[in-house]
């Protein structure tokens, strides 16, 4: 669990740099949510690519979450990238007239696919390429809405643990307000992640960790004094997201068939 | 002899491309009055072939790119890596050690990783030998990355006399709890101090850069003198290129002081191994 922020940082802004330069661009962006990964990566992206070449859009539904526009709005002037803030209301209100709900999820999912939408329409507008955000913890447990907060053409997160996502806050000196916020999906007003999932993340990190870095069992886990079934919830949670973390399965028909024996690197010629 | 260490990024499955990128490190390193110009494991063509692997892959004597570093090793010997397709169609991931307008020696790697996030047994023939050859630098051995980390291979090239180690690498970094390059360059750094101790041979090895599909490579190349001397060692986890002055007779003189490889016993292995293997019966 332990990490060199130094050295980290220098690997990630690497990753970003060499992955988009390696695809034809320059410049990337991604959604500001005044949260912690995505402070974390606009930092990382600014160090990478120049404050310039990294957008941030502040794509929040209506007033909801005034603190964290805020909050976004100030985190893109201290690193100095550019920014634009869009309401997705009138996008989200208008489907939701015609299809109306008050299903908490569906509407939450719904404004993570709308602002997904806008950042592959920003990619396309300003030949820039997005960066993901999700870390491993939420990607181990499935905590992410597909195709919506999950969709991405790179993500430098993807292997850092949300406990390890803030130290690296730490050394980037990123505001307190932004760090000590409690995580949430803002699916609605009031939902943290922690309450939700039901367990702090340094728990879940340290339980993540065992299962999954250091391939402990569920007994050698609980035997460390975490509560078994807590243990047991979390590795239900990883099993039924995996569909979340692969590309769909195929049918295969034919002797050679996309996913199964048709196997190419993601960086071919690149 | 001036050796150059080339921590180069590839690129995945163009061999035009990576031609191009061998020829200027060439010149950089013939303009330094290096006499031996190292790359890394599959420089030709990058790591994460994949299905390209087969695609990428040509016979040596017919190609033209290996014609072309081949004529180049006239004027300086070169060891970089490629996928060598052989008569009979299959693939391997293979060294080679080419001087003065010679290919001394290709070596195709014997141990294949195949298990977490490397699955090259599924894509490459698997090489039978493990040999030693008379280079400009003495007796040489040539390795390919994992091999590095099996005893036996190591073992088998000084048992063959090699003086001179060296490893094309393209290892990727995992870990990064200390600050010094990635957790698993020291497990390298550690093994290449051990092997020159063991057989009182330099150990070259030379890994690269750069990203393929998520994985960040460790660099971190490095020479270790027949006595366990670090000699330089590369940036961790960036691009480098690195020069050193490598004395052959070091090897010579390391063996007078710590007689390990003299008083090696090869026959006591192989009865050993054979017992070991069932091929004997007491």
């Amino acid at each position: 669990m332990k990490i060199d922020c130094a050295f980290l940082i220098r690997v990630l802004t690497g990753f970003i740099r060499q992955e988009l330069g390696k695809a034809g661009f320059q410049k990337g962006l991604l959604g500001l949510s005044g949260g912690l990964d995505s402070s974390v990566c606009a930092a990382l992206a600014a160090k990478a690519l120049g404050p310039k070449n990294v957008l941030g859009l502040i794509l929040p539904y209506g007033d909801s979450f005034p603190q964290d526009v805020k909050d976004a709005t100030s985190l893109a002037r201290r690193l100095g990238i550019r920014s634009r803030l869009l309401d997705i209301a009138p996008m989200v209100d208008a489907y939701f007239r015609m299809v109306p709900t008050q299903n908490r999820t569906r509407r939450g999912n719904k404004m993570a696919r709308e602002r997904m939408s806008i950042l592959y329409d920003f990619s396309a507008r300003e030949k820039a390429l997005i960066l993901g955000t999700s870390n491993k913890t939420e990607l181990l447990i499935g905590y992410g809405t597909l195709h919506g907060d999950m969709a991405c053409a790179v993500n430098p997160l993807g292997d850092l643990f949300k406990t390890q996502v803030r130290r690296l806050a730490e050394h980037l000196r990123l505001p307190e307000n932004i760090r000590k916020k409690k995580p949430t999906a803002g699916l609605w007003p009031g939902q943290t992640d922690e309450g939700e999932i039901g367990l702090s993340y340094e728990e879940l990190d340290e339980i993540l960790y065992r299962l999954v870095d250091l391939r402990q069992t569920k007994a050698e886990v609980a035997a460390q004094g975490f509560e078994r079934k807590k243990v047991e919830r979390i590795i239900g949670l990883i099993k039924n997201s995996e569909f979340k973390r692969q590309m769909p399965p195929i049918a295969k028909i034919s002797s050679r068939t996309i996913g199964h024996d048709f196997l190419y690197p993601y960086d071919w010629g690149k | 002899m001036i050796i150059a260490l080339a921590q180069i990024s590839p690129v995945l499955g163009d061999v035009d491309k990576n031609v191009r990128l061998h020829l200027e490190i060439i010149d950089k390193a013939r303009k330094e009055k290096a006499g031996l110009v190292v790359f890394p494991e599959l420089s030709l063509t990058g790591y994460n072939l994949r299905d390209l692997a087969a695609e990428v892959a040509f016979l040596p004597e017919k190609d033209k790119h290996f014609r072309k570093l081949l004529s180049i090793s006239r004027a300086v010997d070169l060891v970089f890596g490629f996928v060598e397709e052989d008569q009979g169609g299959l693939i391997y991931n293979t060294a080679a050690y080419l001087s003065r307008g010679r290919p001394l020696h290709l070596h195709r790697k014997v141990y294949l990783p195949t298990f977490g996030m490397f699955d090259e047994a599924r894509f490459f023939a698997q090489g039978k030998d493990v040999l030693t050859f008379d280079s400009p630098l003495g007796r040489t051995g040539l390795m390919i990355c994992r091999e590095f980390l099996h005893l036996s291979a190591g073992y088998l090239l000084q048992a063959g006399g090699a003086g001179m180690v060296i490893v094309i690498s393209a290892a990727p970094g995992r870990g990064a709890s200390q600050g010094r390059g990635f957790d698993t360059s020291r497990m390298w750094e550690l093994m290449g101090e051990a092997l020159s101790f063991f057989s009182s041979a330099f150990v070259i090895y030379c890994n690269r850069a750069g990203f393929e599909d998520g994985m960040a490579f460790a660099g971190g190349s490095f020479v270790f003198s027949p006595t366990g001397r670090l000699l330089a060692r590369a940036a961790y986890a960036e691009k480098d290129f690195l020069l050193v002055e490598v004395d052959p007779e070091e090897v010579r003189r390391a063996r007078r002081r710590w007689p390990w490889v003299r008083d090696d016993k090869p026959e006591v292995i192989l009865q050993a191994l054979q017992k070991i293997l069932g091929g004997h019966e007491d």
